[in-house]
């Protein structure tokens, strides 16, 4: 296997894109991607589809592979750490899925996406327990699904209200980066609320990263919570940026030297609601990335 | 440090309050070391207990499989499972949910338990170990015996249940007069059913005769054909007719060849 760095040539530019889940957009009115494609094909340069195999795909992700256009396939029920998680059920679904989406890389959340086995009332989304003991399973898991579909998989730092562990969250992926020897999605609405709950400074330990491994970048509004004086952010994917998530994007727009695709997380939200947090991000993205990527595209 | 056993401590901890308690108290905790416990020690016990619905999501999971015993035990009954051994071993392993509440559930809900959990298991296949020349009860079956009355409360509770079980069941006491095992085991004061999943993943539920139902109940694990026969003879069938009886039970279905 080549090293991450000369890989990451050949993936494909994306550009700004949207995303969704299954069901996301028959939800009163949310935004319907295809819709957003045809009346602002500048913001919604691929779609990133949102997948949990026992839900399968909905209309709306079925019609946009149908169009042609480009996708990233963001795994929701796969607990990297966990090698009998690669199960060859689920694997065999995730080609099937694959097949239909053509998408340029996997990506998710690394961290822990059911308990038990995969089963009903299971999902929740946890982060990893950030001690040096984590890396090298969440590193196999990586390095195997990769070999397994022949894709980049690109681990994103999940969001969470209680994050154990004694390394700071971007020292943590920077090592898994390292031993998968991978790209890394980097969520700037997850990191606001771990450097929040954590008493840091939005930019805190941002050198930590290798900034040219970072491939994807998301963005997305929250709302501040507390409850019996405990405050933390709810990853809600409303139109309205913290700024601390703002900062922390503008910082990785300038740093990411590499990168390929950022998503604006807000699927189920009116067209119109969302539109202002499009235009501000994409007046952020650098020159290579402000063109519309063309249908499935994927560079040889 | 064990990343593993950490990360199941979180999750425990976001279900069942004492176990928070336990893990800020003074006695030990068993499965966690000092260090880890160090770790999970330095975070706000309140960032665990956030999402105020999780609890009830689980609640609901469980309900949506187990509508009827929910309904003969209540829901704070339900609840009580979420601080269980069975739950944490589904947390400590591979476990599912469903079959683990069946497991806890042990008599509290007497056959309605058992035909729930028998239902549960079924929507939950797993690939048999090979026998052969074996034969055993078909894998699409679960053959019960239960006490007399069971399945009319059953089918009386769905109906008083409805549509939305958990809406019916909140504020609701147990529900009176689930039937339960006479403590004068007289054959009399038992039915016998028979679950099939179907091929749509949906359930059919019927009596069958106790010949039959004992008769699938012995094959549920693999024995040979002799052991069979043999059953089916205790059971009633004739040296003669025991072969031709498991034939038939064969080609309809009802019995499988490892």
């Amino acid at each position: 296997m080549t090293d991450f760095c000369s890989r990451v040539d050949r993936l494909p530019v994306l550009g700004l894109g949207v995303s969704t889940e299954y069901g996301a957009s028959l939800a009163a009115g949310a935004l319907d991607p295809s819709q957003l494609r045809r009346e602002h094909p500048r913001y919604a340069g691929f779609l990133e589809v949102g997948v949990e195999l026992s839900k399968g795909l909905d209309d709306a992700a079925r019609a946009w592979a149908a169009g042609g256009a480009a996708t990233t396939y963001h795994f929701l029920d796969i607990n990297l750490d966990e090698p009998e998680d690669l199960d060859p059920e689920w694997l065999a679904g995730v080609h099937a899925v694959c097949e239909q989406l053509r998408p340029a890389w996997l990506c998710g959340d690394a961290g822990l996406w059911h308990f038990g086995r995969r089963d009903r009332g299971h999902m929740l989304l946890l982060p990893p327990v950030l001690i040096a003991e984590s890396v090298a399973p969440m590193a196999e898991g990586i390095a195997a699904l990769r070999a397994a579909t022949g894709l980049e998989v690109l681990p994103e730092n999940p969001p969470g209200t209680a994050f154990v562990g004694d390394l700071h969250l971007l020292e943590f992926f920077a090592r898994v980066a390292e031993a998968a020897d991978t790209g890394l999605l980097l969520d700037c609405a997850h990191l606001a609320m771990y450097q929040r709950l954590t008493g840091r400074a939005p930019l805190d330990g941002l050198d930590h990263l290798p900034w040219e491994r970072v491939i994807e970048l998301h963005v997305a509004g929250g709302s501040e919570r507390e409850q019996d004086g405990f405050a933390w952010v709810e990853d809600e994917h409303g139109p309205a940026l913290l700024p601390d998530t703002w900062a922390i994007a503008q910082a990785a727009l300038r740093r990411a030297s590499n990168l390929r695709a950022v998503v604006v997380e807000c699927e189920r939200n009116p067209i119109p609601a969302v539109l202002p947090l499009f235009a501000r991000v994409a007046a952020e993205l650098p020159p290579h990335m402000r063109a519309v990527s063309p249908d499935r595209s994927r560079q040889p | 440090m064990n990343p593993r056993a950490i990360q199941r401590a979180i999750v425990r901890m976001m279900y069942d309050p004492a176990f928070v308690a336990a893990v800020h108290g003074t006695r030990p905790v068993p499965g966690l070391g000092e260090p880890e416990r160090v770790l999970l020690r330095q975070v706000d016990r309140r960032a665990f207990t956030t999402d105020r619905f999780r609890r009830a999501r689980a609640v609901q999971a469980i309900v949506d499989e187990y509508p009827a015993s929910a309904a003969a035990i209540g829901l704070p009954a339900v609840e009580v499972f979420l601080s269980s051994r069975e739950f944490h071993l589904v947390l400590a392993g591979r476990g599912a949910m469903a079959l683990a509440f069946g497991t806890w559930l042990s008599d509290q809900a007497a056959g309605v338990g058992r035909v729930e959990a028998a239902m549960a298991l079924l929507r939950r296949p797993e690939p048999l170990p090979a026998a052969p020349g074996r034969l055993r009860c078909a894998s699409h079956l679960a053959p019960l015996t239960v006490p007399a009355g069971t399945l009319a409360w059953y089918e009386a509770t769905l109906a008083w249940l409805g549509p939305v079980p958990l809406k019916t069941l909140a504020g609701a006491p147990p529900r009176p007069g689930l039937p339960r095992r006479s403590p004068v085991r007289k054959r009399e004061a038992n039915e016998h059913l028979l679950i099939e999943r179907r091929p749509d993943g949906g359930m059919s539920l019927g009596t069958a005769s106790e010949g039959l139902v004992r008769l699938l109940r012995h094959a549920v694990t693999a024995r040979p054909r002799d052991a069979v026969i043999a059953e089916a003879i205790t059971r009633g069938a004739t040296p003669q007719e025991a072969p031709a009886l498991l034939d038939g039970l064969l080609a309809e279905g009802l019995l499988e060849n490892t």
